[in-house]
């Protein structure tokens, strides 16, 4: 009954958030100006806007709160370089680099025990990114003393893999309970304070398998079996990102 | 102006975002304090690449998904009871019922809140928030698409489906 196409809401969208340049604004103005139900959405959501604005405006103009004042106030004395930088930089690097064509070899479907490596590592995920005071047990300033420690626990010889080329750098690592061996899990963070993981665990009767991919709404990981330990990275990036890290982590823990 | 500073004056507007997300002044303060512990903590890390707005958001937005993993449902119960008022479609006053309002914002899920509010409450462009949402500029349009949707039906707003004016 409208006659011409409605206006679509993606275009509404950008034209409301200011989007657009000039020639396509002017376009789009003249068309909701003849489309009375574009013209009540546009209101509607300038309604909103306004509301949250008075719901939530006057907070920005609040003193800060004592407690973040008191932050403020001790960081003004300089802080301790840390040496977690140049420690995951110094951690050696044993690229074999042969990755292609790996994800077509041996690639096969997940067997249960798959499912509950990447289950008890998602879990270790979660309990432990969300950390703010003890995210790790042993911190990188300590890289060598946690690869040797987790090492001799896990039976494997194991390393932490450095995603310094994907901005992501060691935190730390800790021991975790596993089925018939203990765990070993490293934390990585990014400079905005994203997380990811990296848990590997014994698994001697497992067959190497292919990258199996895994995702729990926003967090998503993969995981893999190679030469005795069953390993899942698992973060809250992109697909192409995590697969890049864990490619990163295949060939340095091969 | 130092870097410190430049975090300082970025905390009123982390706040209100904060304060909007949760609708909670307490976990909203935690939540802030936590970004802020996180910034300063790793300020030396700081490149020095864009705005330390963004930078701080960024931070505060990845706390804020790890802590709904940890307690997944906590502010979606306190909202959920709060009393629904079934509005009439007629309603079309100049000013909306603001404690309807922050009770559907907290009815959103929280990929379309968090999308929501960079853009109609911090001013946020497309692209900005879409670079720190690390979506797609057209997921990020679809996704303010159906979060204002929701907010105007959950609002009673709907547009009215038979047209009282000529079209």
């Amino acid at each position: 009954m409208t006659g011409p196409e409605p206006i679509r809401e993606e275009d509404l969208v950008a034209y409301h958030s200011g989007a657009l340049d000039t020639a396509a604004r002017d376009a789009l103005s003249a068309r909701i100006a003849a489309d009375p139900a574009a013209r009540a959405t546009l209101a509607e959501w300038d309604r909103q806007d306004a509301a949250l604005a008075a719901l939530y405006g006057p907070v920005a103009e609040e003193p800060l709160p004592a407690a973040h004042r008191a932050l403020l106030a001790a960081a003004t004395t300089p802080p301790r370089r840390p040496t977690a930088q140049l420690l995951a930089a110094a951690l050696a690097l044993l690229a074999i680099g042969s990755t292609a064509g790996w994800f077509a070899a041996g690639a096969r479907a997940p067997g249960v025990h798959a499912f509950t490596i990447a289950d008890d590592a998602l879990r270790a995920h979660v309990t432990y990114v969300a950390e703010v005071v003890h995210p790790v047990e042993v911190a990188a300033d300590q890289a060598d003393h946690l690869v040797q420690w987790l090492s001799k626990r896990l039976g494997h010889a194991i390393k932490a893999p450095d995603f310094a080329a994907e901005g992501f750098r060691l935190m730390g690592g800790r021991l975790l309970p596993g089925d018939k061996s203990p765990a070993a899990l490293f934390m990585y963070e990014d400079d905005t304070g994203r997380r990811l993981t990296l848990y590997a665990l014994p698994e001697g009767g497992a067959e190497n398998s292919a990258f199996q991919f895994m995702s729990y709404g926003e967090t998503q990981g993969f995981y893999w079996h190679d030469a005795g330990l069953s390993y899942a990275v698992i973060g809250d990036l992109d697909r192409d990102r995590l697969r890049t890290i864990a490619l990163a982590a295949y060939d340095q823990l091969i | 102006m130092s870097l410190l500073d430049e975090i300082e004056a970025a905390i009123p507007s982390l706040r209100r975002y904060a304060h909007a997300l949760m609708r909670d002044r307490d976990a909203a303060d935690d939540l802030v304090q936590d970004s802020l512990e996180r910034a300063l903590s790793r300020r030396h890390l700081w490149r020095g690449d864009g705005p330390v707005r963004a930078w701080m958001f960024r931070i505060l937005l990845n706390l804020h998904r790890d802590g709904l993993r940890q307690a997944p449902r906590r502010h979606l119960v306190a909202v959920e009871s709060l009393p629904k008022e079934p509005a009439g479609p007629e309603r079309q006053e100049a000013h909306m019922d603001l404690r309807e309002v922050q009770a559907a914002i907290g009815r959103l899920p929280d990929d379309q809140r968090r999308a929501l509010l960079l853009v109609a409450l911090e001013g946020m462009s497309l692209a900005e928030a879409a670079t720190l949402l690390d979506i797609p500029e057209g997921t990020l349009v679809s996704r303010l698409g159906r979060a204002r949707a929701a907010l105007r039906e959950m609002t009673g707003r709907t547009a009215p489906q038979k047209k009282e004016g000529r079209a």
